[in-house]
């Protein structure tokens, strides 16, 4: 049984959308960056019923609002460190659309050049510093990355994205106590999707909020927000990121989401309890934050002519991915070593 | 020249990297203020300060995996794992996360790290202290595998370790700590993967790594001097690059290859060594190739038990004229 | 990777080019003999620097070329048109196998030769790249066993057997339990090899039993002896020595030598001796003769021919004699001959020679005039040393006593020297080795 399906998203002990002020242009970025995660992982989703992309996919559709949020929100020298279900977050930092469609399905022009897949996309020229496939291991890394800016007095930050799941795994906590030990200007955002895999993560979880309940634990204050409303994300990045520049140390921020697909390509999430997943469609954060645009005096045109620009550039998108040869065999043996090749012997 | 120990070689080799470069930092549990539970690192607190030398508290994923995200953020650090066993703890970090993270990313990532390690028996510190585990990280493609025998190696081999751009796992035996020999005044900086030959014979050529090449060297005099078989004796230095060429032309020489190895039997590295000459040396062997390994158990703490179970110089020479007769 | 012209003596300038083994096409293994070559002094064998294909034969047999000039051309295996693209090893020069070959060659003889066996690694290793544990194309079939029961034979053996095309059932195995170990096949390889090129297979007579087709060796010796013979005006002179005393100190010194050295101490070594005594008052008898000049040479070079039975005679030569001790004359002249039995010499070990002996003795002769070993201008026959009845004379009156007595028989070429000079040098020689404390040479050497 889900503890969390039934509660209301409300932002407890974080910045509200109502005390939020942004401006339109960056309301209309928050916007249009949600567009662009959702449509691209739609079209992931459906060159997967295709069978062009192969091998598994974790997809994020749901849960757009938070990896935008910090897209926009992210100086482009700062450092993404996020999930195998990381498309959005790749995305979100400016990496080209072809060149995760291209990974996904396994072409030359993938970000990775078909050598790591869906699970590991990596834009370093954007920031993305990699997605981990063992729960928990970014970590440690995003701490090393903080550090390394903290070290160099750069004012970079490193966010890190992680599930629910990963607030159990014992990198997750010499993460956070290393980096308040050494106040290291690092961000752990927990998207809580209320499933750790296929398991409500309320039945193998001590705390019922598992990121915020265990802030204290490493004398962080808790911080809550509805992971579906852009605004609220993005007020509390802000915050967060200005805290870890300003060399107060680290954030830990649970926002409370939902992911509309299975935990994996392989997974039709029977395991959901009937009409869990209809209640959350209604907090679809796209739905929503249409609607505040809207309210808020943004015309119709303006936002249907964004959604056809976004759709189109999908479609080169894939066009692009489609026409990319698979890589070469040669690739095999390139870049292990920074010399490019792998040779252990003479 | 001077004539340092090898704990005094590992201080001197960091302190070297760090002085000649900013973006070097070292850290690890009990290596700073304390200078190491082995006293591998006294001094470098005191010379460089608390920004480039780090305590770190027990926590093995969180040190490696913050070596890993500076060093693919500008910096070079050196870590330290306190027993290589630990390793065990924070293995993810190692294997799936610094070995392959270049290679997935394509080239994107670069990881010029080193974890260096307190490594191997003798010291009846009992099973959980004293494994030599240099041959897991040769068993993971991705990583670099250096264990040097002499002191100055230690600070030569660790030099180019941290000059190398690639993850290299620096593993030091803690049982040499205490021994001391002739280190090059002024800057060192070896070279990884070239092994070296200590000692020429032309009967038989045993290859041996970190503790286990005094073994070997013990074993030749002796095999010299009382049985007048002239052993050719290779420190092997490196793991991976594997210096192949000197081993197979020294094994061409003598037509005989015995390696001493402080792993258990199985998966040793002498096991790919052997391979590599049946494979490549067959038709220049006069006979079998024969491997001195601890026995595939667990190492015993009792004094008596651990000295049974490490290849001994007697075991050496046993097997060496066993070979040969 | 170009095949070039080995270095095979520091005197050397060009070699030719005898017979090639591989044709163009064929393939090479690393080591494999490729071609045979000959200088003045020497023919030897010549292996391949490197495995793979003979592309190019750019100097054919019986054409000379000057050292490191490219004979031929091998396509190493890894290779395009351009150098090795395999793992970075520097592949060994024909000149730097050769000198290697060399090298092991002149070890003491504790370490016999292993021809071509040492660096042959860094070749191996990028051959082995390519052709991971290939078994040698021999044409004769790997043969597992010696085939009277001795243990199974190890891979070295079995692979040099069937390249060299030998039979291990022929060759004594001096591992343990009677195991053949590589060195026992160098060894006999050597042992057969004839310095000529001539294989195995071309020496039974066919049809016609009475022709024997020269030798290398035997050719040069006779144009050798033939050039001496018409240019030198020979003269011979004889001296008869009386060898009593040094027979006793071998029969009191010899046993205690033999153990220690390994070989039986001999009269050769006192003559040699008291040769090079003898010369340093006669620094004419130690000269080359140049036509207008005599050019004196200040080392005595010594040279000592040794009798190969049917292949011929060489003259390995003992370097600055003059400066060794009896001893050390010993032994130079022990290994030099062992050598030259067993087919080892190398071309330096029979350059510059200043004087010659040749101890004709061996086979029982009273006197021999032999032929001067041109450019030299003497060389002293040592003839049989037989016990003969002796005058004794003592101012009690003369007497008859037994002794072993040998003629030393020097032949001279009469334009560098005259008569006088040459007896007197012959009868300081007689002096020399009848009356010097050789007891106190050989305790000096005891002591050491």
């Amino acid at each position: 049984m889900a503890l969390t399906s039934a509660r209301r998203p409300e932002a407890a002990g974080a910045p509200g959308a109502a005390d939020a002020v942004i401006d339109r242009e960056t309301r209309l970025a928050l916007y249009r960056l949600q567009l662009e995660l959702r449509y691209c992982e739609k079209r992931a989703y459906d060159l997967f019923l295709q069978n062009l992309i192969k091998g598994t996919s974790h997809l994020s559709l749901g849960q757009e609002a938070i990896a935008a949020a910090f897209g926009v929100a992210m100086r482009p020298d700062d450092w993404t460190f996020c999930t195998y279900r990381g498309h959005a977050h790749t995305l979100a930092r400016g990496a080209s659309m072809a060149g995760v469609l291209g990974e996904l399905m396994g072409r030359q022009i993938g970000l990775l050049g078909g050598k790591g897949g869906s699970m590991h996309l990596t834009d370093v020229s954007h920031g993305v510093m990699g997605s981990y496939a063992i729960v928990g291991a970014h970590l440690p890394i995003a701490a090393g990355a903080a550090w390394s800016a903290q070290y160099r007095g750069s004012g970079q930050v490193a966010v890190c994205f992680f599930g629910d799941g990963a607030t159990n795994i014992g990198a997750f906590h010499e993460a956070l106590n290393l980096s308040v030990v050494w106040k290291l200007p690092v961000v752990f955002v927990c998207e809580n999707n209320q499933y750790m895999e296929y398991t409500p993560i309320g039945t193998v979880t001590a705390v019922p909020h598992p990121a915020a309940d265990r802030a204290a634990a490493y004398n962080l204050p808790p911080i809550l927000v509805d992971g579906n409303d852009a605004d609220a994300m993005y007020a509390v990045a802000v915050e967060a990121l200005r805290r870890a520049r300003a060399g107060e140390g680290p954030s830990l921020i649970e926002a409370e989401t939902y992911r509309h697909s299975g935990h994996s390509r392989a997974d039709p999430a029977t395991y959901r309890p009937a009409g869990e997943l209809d209640e959350w469609m209604k907090r679809d954060p796209l739905v929503r934050y249409r609607a505040r645009l809207l309210e808020q005096g943004i015309g119709e045109d303006v936002l249907s002519g964004m959604e056809r620009e976004v759709l189109r550039k999908v479609d080169e998108a894939t066009q692009a991915a489609k026409s990319s040869p698979p890589p070469s065999i040669d690739d095999i043996e390139k870049n292990v070593w920074a010399d490019g090749g792998s040779a252990w012997r003479n | 020249m001077a004539e340092l120990t090898y704990r005094e070689a590992v201080a001197a080799g960091i302190a070297q990297e760090l002085a000649r470069d900013e973006s070097v930092v070292f850290f690890g549990e009990d290596v700073a203020k304390a200078g190491g539970v082995f006293k591998t690192t006294v001094g470098l607190y005191d010379r460089f300060g608390p920004k480039r030398v780090r305590d770190c508290p027990i926590s093995e994923q969180a040190i490696l995996g913050a070596a890993m995200g500076a060093a693919m953020t500008g910096l070079k650090p050196i870590a330290e794992i306190m027993f290589s066993d630990f390793l065990a703890v924070c293995w993810d970090i190692v294997a799936n996360q610094i070995a392959k993270t270049r290679y997935m990313t394509n080239g994107q990532i670069s990881l010029p790290l080193v974890i260096r390690t307190a490594n191997g028996a003798g010291s009846r510190f009992g099973a959980q202290h004293s494994q030599s585990v240099e041959n897991w990280a040769m068993a993971v493609p991705g990583l670099k595998v250096v264990a040097p025998a002499f002191p100055a190696d230690v600070k030569g081999l660790l030099a180019a370790a941290v000059r190398d751009p690639d993850p290299v796992l620096f593993f030091e035996q803690k049982s040499l700590y205490s021994m001391k020999g002739e280190v090059p005044d002024g800057e060192h900086c070896d070279e990884l993967g070239k092994a070296r030959v200590l000692r020429e014979g032309k009967d038989c050529t045993i290859v041996a790594l970190a503790a286990m090449v005094h073994r070997a060297l013990g074993a030749a005099a002796i095999l010299e001097s009382e049985h007048g078989i002239a052993a050719t004796v290779v420190d092997l230095r490196s793991l991976v690059p594997l210096d192949t060429q000197t081993v197979l032309a020294e094994v061409a020489r003598t037509g005989r290859l015995i390696t001493v190895e402080e792993n258990p039997r199985l998966c040793g590295w002498g096991a790919e060594l052997a391979s590599i000459v049946a494979q490549e040396c067959f038709w220049d062997l006069e006979g079998p190739i024969v491997r001195v390994t601890t026995p595939h158990v667990p190492l015993a703490s009792a004094d008596l038990l651990e000295d049974h179970q490490v290849p001994s110089v007697d075991r050496v020479v046993r097997a060496v004229r066993e070979a040969l007769s | 990777m170009d095949v070039i012209m080995p270095q095979l003596g520091e005197t050397v300038a060009e070699g030719t080019v005898l017979k090639w083994y591989k044709q163009v096409g064929d393939a090479v293994r690393a080591d494999e003999t490729l071609f045979d070559v000959e200088t003045d002094k020497v023919s030897m064998e010549i292996p391949a620097p490197a495995a793979g294909v003979l592309t190019e034969i750019v100097v054919p047999e019986g054409v000379t070329a000057k050292v490191g000039a490219r004979l031929a051309v091998i396509r190493a295996a890894g290779e395009e048109a351009a150098p090795s693209a395999g793992p970075s090893a520097p592949a060994p020069t024909a000149a730097a196998q050769a000198s290697a070959g060399q090298a092991s060659t002149t070890q003491a003889s504790a370490a016999p030769a292993k021809s071509g066996a040492a660096p042959a690694s860094p070749a191996r290793g990028s051959a082995a790249a390519a052709q991971a544990s290939t078994a040698p194309a021999a044409a004769v079939p790997l043969r597992a066993r010696d085939g009277r029961g001795g243990p199974p034979l190890s891979p070295v053996v079995r692979r040099l057997c069937a390249e060299l095309e030998l039979d291990p059932g022929l060759i004594s195995g001096t591992g343990p339990g009677g195991r053949i170990t590589r060195e026992d096949v160098l060894l006999y390889a050597e042992s057969r090899r004839p310095a000529a090129s001539a294989p195995a297979a071309a020496r039974p007579p066919a049809a016609d039993a009475q022709t024997r087709p020269l030798t290398l060796v035997r050719r040069r010796t006779a144009e050798h002896m033939a050039r001496a013979w018409a240019t030198v005006p020979h003269v011979m002179q004889a001296v008869e020595v009386n060898f009593a005393a040094i027979g006793a100190l071998r029969r009191a010194h010899g046993p205690g030598w033999q153990a220690k050295e390994g070989f039986p101490l001999t009269f050769l070594p006192f003559i040699a001796r008291a040769v090079c005594l003898a010369l340093g008052k006669f620094p004419e008898l130690n000269s080359v003769f140049e036509g207008d000049a005599l050019r004196l040479n200040s080392r005595i070079n010594l040279g000592i021919a040794v009798d190969l039975q049917r292949e011929g005679l060489v003259v390995p030569v003992v370097k600055d004699a003059q400066a060794r001790s009896l001893a050390e004359l010993a032994r130079a002249i022990d290994d030099l001959s062992s050598r030259a039995r067993a087919g080892r010499l190398v071309p330096d070990d029979m350059s510059e020679g200043t004087y010659t002996l040749t101890n004709n003795g061996a086979f029982g002769t009273v006197i021999t005039a032999p032929i001067v070993n041109a450019p030299q201008v003497a060389i002293l026959s040592i003839d049989a040393i037989r016990k003969k009845p002796v005058v004794v004379e003592a101012a009690a009156g003369d007497g008859i006593a037994i002794a072993p007595v040998g003629m030393l028989v020097q032949s001279f070429d009469h334009r560098a020297v005259d008569g006088a000079c040459s007896a007197s040098f012959l009868t300081e020689l007689k002096s020399i080795l009848e009356t010097r404390a050789w007891q106190d040479e050989l305790r000096l050497e005891g002591s050491d």
